[in-house]
């Protein structure tokens, strides 16, 4: 198996030389500038590829390249004269990574002609063959520009678990978009702590005017579910129908049977549970967890007296 | 690495110029860095450039020498080597450069290597603070061939294995998505997601079936959760005034909403799958209310009593 390393390197090679021959007059700098390269591994390049060629590997043979007066000058070489073509993997990255910003509001104008182009010449029968979409909520490049310019914001914020809703300061570190919904990773004043909220979830963000220092290293954007001493637990068993639970919700399995699945569940708040347990219907029997029974109770009464007339 | 990379430019650039196929002996006899090898080395070198070039995406084929096939030969051809030119500008190349660096699969960066076979671009600072994950990427190169070069995909769903016609690949909601009819029942678009089965085979064939023209693969997702597959009745909700602004967020583009004058949310959603949207609408707790079709909110009032009422 071939290194990586030696990989790339071979890969910056074989686009390079078709850059150079495609356009003759091309300096060192812009050429290091385009490909990445330090100028000590252009000529490093340059001269491997000075002794390779055609059979023979006669002067006649051999592929020529040098540095002219800071000019890179390519001869000899017309069967590299065009780049490789991409890999699949290439080619779904790029495209999938570039309709994704596109479709999330966050893509430039270049950004949306050049996924046009690649598509046209990668799927050219199969317009609309590759959809990506991330949600759009409002307040993505409102929190994205307030991170970069280090401006401290007030959001008003309704949490996902508890269905409350405050008013919290906050140091945005970073906007990450992951399993289908955009979050922002900060310091929150108001907790003094490190918080990750969903974006979906905040009403408004505002510009508090003050400003903040950023992390020099802040931790990576990702959303963690971290069960602590506070949380509620719960054991429920689903039936067939509500197995999907298992994949949804940071559940522990405690017994996987033929015709149910009990998990222990827990969530910083009962009404996580609670919303879930009646939700799942006939599907799901809580076991054992007397805060969350007593949270679905609750819930059901407070739903109910929306349909008293009905009953 | 020096010896590998010259032995693999002078092997591809006879390749590329023989116009025939050529044996692995001739391979051996004739391109520069293999000639003192004893078999055995020559096996191994040979195997490892092969799976270089490969990797980087060259179409390195093994074809019959004649028509009795009794030798192979290894042949580059033209057509599928090269990249087709999609004649970027330098500013898409550096956007298209910016969103390879934004977007990760699963953690992982589709990387610079692809732009710089497009000509390259100047390297963006990495400061940007934003960053999305579309999540695991492991099967996303051969459903998307797949797609691309109209083969069938075979793989194990739910319990049964299936033989598709990938018509498009869908990533939404944070999941992805292949669409497209089974080859048995060639009428009916069926979604599959692709962290439900444990790999696909791609098949052969290119050009194996033909995509409807017009069809559009984003159709065959629902953009919300209860829009899947045709809507059977139109529910009308009222939110609250203090969760309208979420709901409005949440709602697909196929409902359709109105403020009154308390700042209240009237919406009027088509909903295909009733269990998905009633659940959500239990998201809401007692702020939002119901309104209709009868039949479906007596169903809902007896979901939430937990028992018929």
């Amino acid at each position: 198996m071939t290194s990586p390393r030696t990989a790339r390197r071979l890969n910056r090679i074989l686009a390079m030389l078709p850059w150079v021959m495609a356009n003759p007059g091309a300096t060192v700098d812009e050429l290091c500038d385009r490909f990445g390269y330090t100028r000590n591994q252009l000529v490093s390049d340059l001269n491997t590829v000075f002794v390779c060629g055609l059979p023979g590997y006669g002067p006649g043979d051999l592929m020529v390249a040098y540095i002219d007066d800071d000019e890179v000058v390519v001869e000899m070489a017309d069967y590299f004269a065009r780049p490789v073509r991409l890999t699949a993997p290439e080619a779904i990255g790029l495209l999938a990574s570039g309709r994704a910003l596109l479709s999330s509001g966050q893509g430039s104008e270049a950004l949306r002609s050049a996924v046009d182009k690649l598509e046209a010449v990668l799927l050219p029968a199969g317009e609309d063959a590759v959809v990506v979409e991330l949600p759009d909520p409002p307040l993505v490049d409102v929190l994205r520009r307030a991170a970069a310019a280090g401006d401290v914001v007030r959001i008003e914020h309704t949490s996902v678990a508890s269905g409350r809703t405050t008013v919290r300061d906050i140091e945005p570190w970073s906007v990450f978009g992951t399993l289908g919904n955009w979050y922002v990773s900060a310091f929150c004043r108001s907790a003094g702590a490190e918080r990750v909220f969903r974006v979906d979830r905040i009403r408004s963000a505002v510009a508090t005017g003050e400003r903040f220092e950023p992390p020099a290293e802040p931790p990576p954007p990702e959303v963690r579910y971290t069960p602590s001493e506070d949380d509620v637990r719960a054991t429920i068993a689903l039936g067939p129908r509500a197995r999907w639970v298992a994949d949804y919700y940071p559940v522990e399995v405690v017994a996987d049977e033929d015709d149910r699945l009990v998990v222990r569940f827990s969530a910083a708040d009962p009404k996580v549970a609670a919303r879930l347990l009646i939700r799942l219907g006939d599907s799901a029997t809580l076991l054992d967890g007397d805060e969350v029974e007593a949270a679905t109770s609750a819930l059901r009464a407070a739903i109910l007296a929306r349909y008293q007339d009905d009953r | 690495m020096q010896k590998v990379i010259e032995r693999a430019l002078n092997l591809l650039a006879f390749l590329l110029t023989a116009g025939r196929p050529v044996t692995a002996d001739e391979i051996r006899t004739t391109v520069a860095g293999y000639g003192q090898a004893e078999d055995e080395a020559f096996r191994r070198m040979f195997e490892r450039d092969k799976d270089l070039l490969r990797r980087l995406g060259v179409p390195l084929e093994l074809r019959p020498m004649d028509a009795w096939e009794v030798e192979f030969g290894y042949v580059i051809p033209d057509e599928a080597y090269a990249l087709a030119d999609p004649g970027l500008t330098d500013d898409e190349r550096a956007a298209l450069l910016l969103a390879a660096q934004a977007v990760r699969f699963g953690g992982q960066a589709a990387g610079p290597d692809a732009i710089l076979k497009l000509g390259g671009a100047p390297l963006g600072n990495g400061g940007e603070p934003l960053a999305a994950d579309l999540g695991d990427g492991r099967f996303l190169p051969d459903v998307y061939r797949a797609v691309a070069e109209h083969r069938t995909l075979a793989f194990r769903y739910r319990g049964r294995d299936r033989l598709i016609h990938p018509y498009g690949l869908v990533h939404r909601r944070g999941h992805w998505y292949v669409v497209g009819p089974e080859a048995s029942d060639p009428g009916t678009v069926k979604a599959f997601r692709l962290d439900r089965a444990d790999g696909f085979d791609v098949g052969q064939e290119a050009e194996a079936f033909r995509r409807p023209s017009g069809f559009r693969a984003g159709d065959a997702i629902p953009e919300a959760p209860w829009e899947a597959g045709p809507a059977s009745v139109e529910a009308t909700v009222v939110f609250d005034a203090d969760v309208a602004w979420l709901a409005e967020r949440q709602l697909g583009r196929r409902a359709t909403i109105e403020t009154d004058d308390d700042g209240r949310l009237v919406a009027v959603v088509p909903v295909a799958g009733e269990q998905a949207f009633l659940g959500w609408l239990i998201g809401f707790e007692d702020h939002a209310e119901l309104i209709g079709p009868p039949e479906l909110r007596r169903r809902f009032v007896e979901l939430v009593a937990g028992s018929p009422s």
